[in-house]
């Protein structure tokens, strides 16, 4: 028979009737002194459930009600996790860790378990975690926050909420987890291969190696196989039985009395200790990887049966029996009164309404409402103490790296939840210098280092901001971000999409980024493509063309972070970090004062407009592109008496369409100077917005880059927009010559 | 035939009024065995028995609704509408509001009915020598029967605001439990609406941590051995499910003698949980008295169930195919029966 779920079901049913018991178990004693015989039967009837539920979701993906059936058979015994963990203990669970879920659910009152976890798996509206976006395992109460299916892309940001906890008592700060709290995260033994998985290991056993507290607990739940392909025998083990930092344990999740007894024994040192511990549980996978899934195209029946004869659902009734706990008619008798239940509550939730808008489906892009009041500033004598001798130099005329340094040191203070940590961000002060002499004046505890791991940084800043934290993490270049961008794009960007909002994990990634700075050369100092931060829906793309806008906007991401749990990544252009001059030397028109009014800001969305009467021509751009643009207005006004107007976006992602093509309506010549490469560039959208929308089209044309890579010293400039390059297009659009 | 399925809602205080008078009586001659055997016992106690009160001429407030009393009268008169529940309906889960949950314990055999009647009678009686605080009621649905969070939040805040505390969570209401000084205040402060905020005479602060004492006391009265597993999954006044095999029996010992005596006892809750949790085809509120009726049907509306979202849904559904069968009412008593 092919369908397996109705065969195991009949197994196990015949074999709390006529037939027998495995018994393979028959011999283990329960040691009702450490648990209860109560407890323990409770564990199964989770255990009973979370495989119910299995079932019922096959049947009714067959009836076209239910859409993803990834289910959680054979890791059943994951229900002492539940039990031995604590509710406040935050978990990030494996896709397959349902029966953990229902067991945490009873351990805490007034919870709907079934019901909830039915309405998410025919993706009702109701469903009160991800209001039928996606079956996940989550709960705000439970202290849950949903993943997504991304392979281990959870692990990196459990590192993060671990460093959390004792941050938070460090810092006297309240966060949302315990002080004695531990995070636990789990996975599948086929995740452990993967780069995020490997990032958190190292990087736990790293911080542990250095005495640094990381209460976290990692359980390997291995079954021996991912989807179809098996994990050699012995692989987990050998892989992290001596790794440094990391204490490992194992057990035998088949068997519950030996899981209890060392889940109990992990999460124990691991609150102690406050040193991570890896919890390596051997199991089955019954029903194939996926509803989907057939098994039999890759494993013999043999193997499915073996599989199959070993159900833990099976081994946990002959203990229990074995231990006189309960009688095979009892466990049937429960078996059938749970499959009734799961039956009914079914069959009402199956009608309940769906998303019906894209609207409504996009409501919880964004996290909806102010979740945090708005921070006070700190006094004047405070931060004059902190700045020291720059105070007074705040009115010079400063360069866009400085005043960025100048505006941290006004957030860590103001916001003295916030951290900031990247590669080289202590007490180098960054690449850039951006950070300078932070670390010394707020301490290693606010300002570290981190590993040389972009995955790592991402997914800490997102564990950190799990616990009321503001992270500010640095990512030294924009090349060093694609190999760790699914921390931004799996994780952080639909962490509020996937909870209704309930979950944030408000941040602003600061990432030194674009081409055209002469020191370093090459590409990967150089790297011109932003077009991976383009399409997170919900995410702040912020872009400063200058030293004072930065520091407006940096702030403006900051409150967006602390009051609206925004994600925000604040591009910084490398080339202008040290630019004070636009035309020539010494003339300073690029740089400016620190402005030194904590709250004013740049709202999110607002342009930077340089108008100009009766000019002939509108450049559109951003970046070291608006500052090439101010260059060429001047020469242009002043060479060829031609009246240009320059828009600098600011802000990259979000765009008001209607605004951006009303302004640019009113000019009869546009032309939208782009220093990203033409393919998949902001220009594609300014040019298809304006088509789409405007009523009377102007003339219009872009200037970007080559679809290149960025190549070594003066190479560089042949693929890159040059300010005369700009000149010349303006004149070639106004049919003027360039004499 | 499959059976149908039915949530098993016990009544709690003041459900026995004028109307039911010889209740007992006239549903439940063929139970005289067991309603003997409660009138023996309060008879040994030298208490007015159960046959007594309900055989009465008139019915008495000050007999009929003092604890003592009316806590024995309305278990006999639910458990042996329980007992009389015809065997087409399978019972897949029991709740109770207040008083209720202690009967609720009965039916599902966690104490036999000596024990029943001892905790019942012991907690009925434990405000013989005076009260300890009391008891009001106020709305917070609208005429629809639907919630309005804004004035929920309201009497909220005020019920904090002045230290006192909510004691039930009673569907559409909320019952509020306190010293008789800050509930007289709190009644000045809370808009009138028809004939709310209303005293309920005669009753202390249950649920509250006023009861802190009483909690103290009923435990040293009540032994914890008395106490079973369910027979039934029980659901309590926190919403927790108590299964049969796995129930604690000193955790639920522990709940029901201090937990939910001096904290709230959520029925809005229970019966969420048990229409969500087990998706019964009926309720059944076992008798007496038909006051139950509203709050059940304002908890359903609340929860959108099966799209009921007005007084007037419920009411249609109720004529055309009842969802919700009173065994008070005589009309739906007989669907039961």
């Amino acid at each position: 028979m092919h369908n397996r779920a109705v065969v195991i079901e009949e197994n196990l049913k015949a074999c709390l009737t006529n037939g027998e018991l495995p018994q393979s178990y028959a011999q283990v004693k329960a040691n009702l002194q450490a648990i209860s015989a109560e407890k323990l039967i409770e564990i199964f009837e989770s255990g009973i459930l979370s495989r119910i539920l299995d079932l019922k979701t096959r049947e009714l993906r067959n009836t076209g009600d239910s859409f993803y059936t990834i289910g959680s058979s054979g890791h059943e015994l994951n229900a002492v996790l539940g039990h031995v963990l604590r509710v406040d203990d935050m978990a990030f669970l494996h896709y397959r860790d349902a029966a953990f879920m229902i067991q945490r659910s009873k351990e805490l009152p007034r919870q709907t378990i079934l019901y909830d976890m039915l309405l998410s798996f025919v993706a009702s509206s109701l469903d009160p975690i991800s209001g039928g976006r996606h079956k996940v395992l989550g709960s705000k109460e439970l202290f849950i926050p949903p993943q997504t299916s991304t392979i281990a892309s959870h692990l990196p940001k459990a590192i993060g909420a671990a460093l959390s906890i004792p941050r938070n008592t460090d810092l006297k700060l309240k966060g949302f987890m315990k002080k004695d709290g531990i995070i636990m995260c789990s996975f599948g033994d086929a995740s452990l291969n993967h780069a995020s998985a490997q990032s958190a290991v190292n990087t736990a056993g790293l911080v542990s190696f250095q005495n640094i507290p990381l209460p976290l607990l990692f359980v390997c739940e291995d079954n021996g196989t991912g989807i179809s392909v098996r994990t050699p025998d012995g692989w987990v083990k050998a892989n992290m039985q001596f790794k440094p930092g990391i204490k490992y344990f194992s057990c035998d999740g088949l068997n519950i009395c030996d899981t209890y007894q060392t889940a109990k024994a992990a999460s124990e040192y691991v609150r102690k200790m406050k040193k991570p511990a890896f919890l390596h549980i051997k199991l089955v996978r019954l029903l194939g990887h996926a509803g989907s899934d057939i098994e039999l195209n890759y494993r013999t029946q043999s193997e499915v049966e073996s599989a199959e004869a070993n159900d833990p659902l099976l081994h946990t009734a002959t203990i229990l029996v074995e231990n006189k706990l309960l009688t095979k008619a009892q466990i049937l008798s429960l078996y059938q009164q749970l499959r009734q239940r799961v039956d009914r509550v079914a069959k009402e939730v199956v009608p309940l309404r769906k998303l019906e808008t894209a609207q409504e489906i996009k409501a919880s892009l964004i996290p909806s409402g102010k979740l945090r009041e708005t921070q006070v500033p700190v006094q004047k004598e405070v931060r004059e103490k902190s700045f020291g001798r720059e105070w007074k130099k705040l009115s010079n005329k400063w360069q866009m790296n400085k005043l960025i340094n100048f505006a941290l040191r006004d957030i860590l203070l103001q916001y003295p939840h916030s951290l900031i940590f990247g590669e080289d961000v202590a007490r180098k002060g960054g690449v850039y210098n951006v950070t300078h002499g932070l670390s010394k004046s707020f301490s290693q505890k606010r300002v570290f280092n981190s590993p040389l791991d972009e995955t790592n940084i991402l997914g800490t800043a997102i564990g950190f901001a799990h616990n009321g934290f503001i992270p500010i993490p640095e990512i030294q270049f924009l090349a060093y971000v694609h190999n760790a961008e699914d921390q931004i794009r799996g994780e952080a960007a639909t962490l509020s999409f996937f909870s209704k909002g309930q979950f944030t994990n408000p941040m602003v990634i600061r990432i030194a980024g674009l081409a055209y700075q002469k020191g370093f050369g090459g590409h990967f100092h150089n790297d011109n493509s932003i077009t991976v931060f383009r399409d997170l829906p919900g995410v702040v793309l912020a872009c400063p063309s200058n030293g004072r806008d930065a520091v407006l906007m940096l702030r403006e991401c900051i409150r967006l972070a602390h009051e609206e749990g925004r994600v925000c990544i604040f591009l910084e252009p490398i080339a202008l970090y040290q630019t004070k001059d636009l035309l020539e030397p010494g003339d300073e028109l690029w740089a400016s004062s620190y402005p030194e009014d904590t709250k004013e800001m740049i709202p999110f969305g607002e342009m930077n407009i340089v108008d100009e009467k009766d000019h002939e021509l509108c450049i559109v751009s951003y970046g070291n592109g608006f500052y090439m643009s101010m260059q060429a207005k001047k020469i242009l006004e002043n060479k060829y008496n031609k009246k240009i107007k320059v828009i600098d976006l600011r802000w990259l992602t979000l765009i008001d369409h209607k605004k951006l093509v009303s302004e640019l309506e009113k000019s009869k010549n546009v032309l939208v100077v782009d220093e990203c490469r033409k393919s998949g560039s902001l220009s594609e959208e300014i040019m298809t917005a304006m088509i789409e929308n405007a009523t009377k089209l102007p003339k219009m044309a872009r200037l970007t880059g080559e679809d290149c890579f960025i190549p070594l010293a003066d190479a560089a400039n042949l693929v890159l927009i040059q300010t005369p390059d700009i000149v010349t297009k303006v004149l070639d659009m106004l049919g003027a010559s360039d004499e | 035939m499959n059976k149908k399925t039915a949530l098993v809602i016990c009544p709690g205080r003041g459900v026995y009024n004028s109307p039911e008078l010889g209740y007992l009586a006239k549903y439940h001659k063929d139970q005289k065995d067991f309603i003997q055997k409660i009138d023996q016992m309060r008879g040994m106690g030298g208490e007015v028995t159960v046959s007594e009160l309900d055989s009465m001429e008139k019915f008495k407030p000050s007999i009929h609704t003092k604890g003592e009393n009316a806590a024995s009268l309305i278990y006999t008169c639910s458990y042996c509408d329980y007992q009389a529940m015809s065997d087409q309906y399978e019972i897949v889960a029991v709740t109770g509001n207040s008083m209720g949950w202690y009967t609720a314990l009965a039916c599902g055999e966690v104490l036999d009915y000596a024990g029943s009647f001892h905790l019942i009678n012991t907690m009925g009686g434990m405000l013989k020598d005076g009260l300890i605080g009391g008891q009001m009621i106020y709305p917070i649905v609208n005429e629809n029967w639907v919630r309005d969070r804004e004035k929920e939040n309201f009497v909220k805040n005020k019920v904090n605001e002045m230290g006192a505390f909510i004691s039930i969570e009673f569907g559409g209401y909320l019952v509020i439990g306190g010293e008789d000084t800050v509930l007289k205040k709190l009644m000045s402060e809370l808009p009138e609406i028809d004939r709310f905020p209303m005293k309920l005479s005669g009753n202390g602060a249950f649920h509250t941590p006023l009861f802190g004492e009483i909690s103290a006391k009923a435990k040293e009265l009540i032994s914890r051995d008395s106490f079973q597993k369910p027979t039934l999954p029980l659901i309590d006044g926190q919403g927790k499910i108590w299964q049969p095999l796995s129930t604690d029996i000193n955790a639920l010992y522990h709940y029901t003698l201090e937990t939910q005596v001096c904290e709230t006892y959520d029925f809005t809750k229970a019966v969420e949980v048990g229409l969500k949790e087990f998706a019964p085809d009926h309720i059944i509120i076992l008798g007496p008295g038909t006051t139950m009726g509203g709050a059940v049907a304002q908890i359903l509306i609340e929860n959108k169930w099966r799209g009921l979202s007005s007084k007037t849904d419920f009411v249609t559904t109720q004529n055309d195919e009842p969802f919700v069968l009173s065994m008070g009412l005589e009309q739906q008593r007989k669907r039961v029966i």
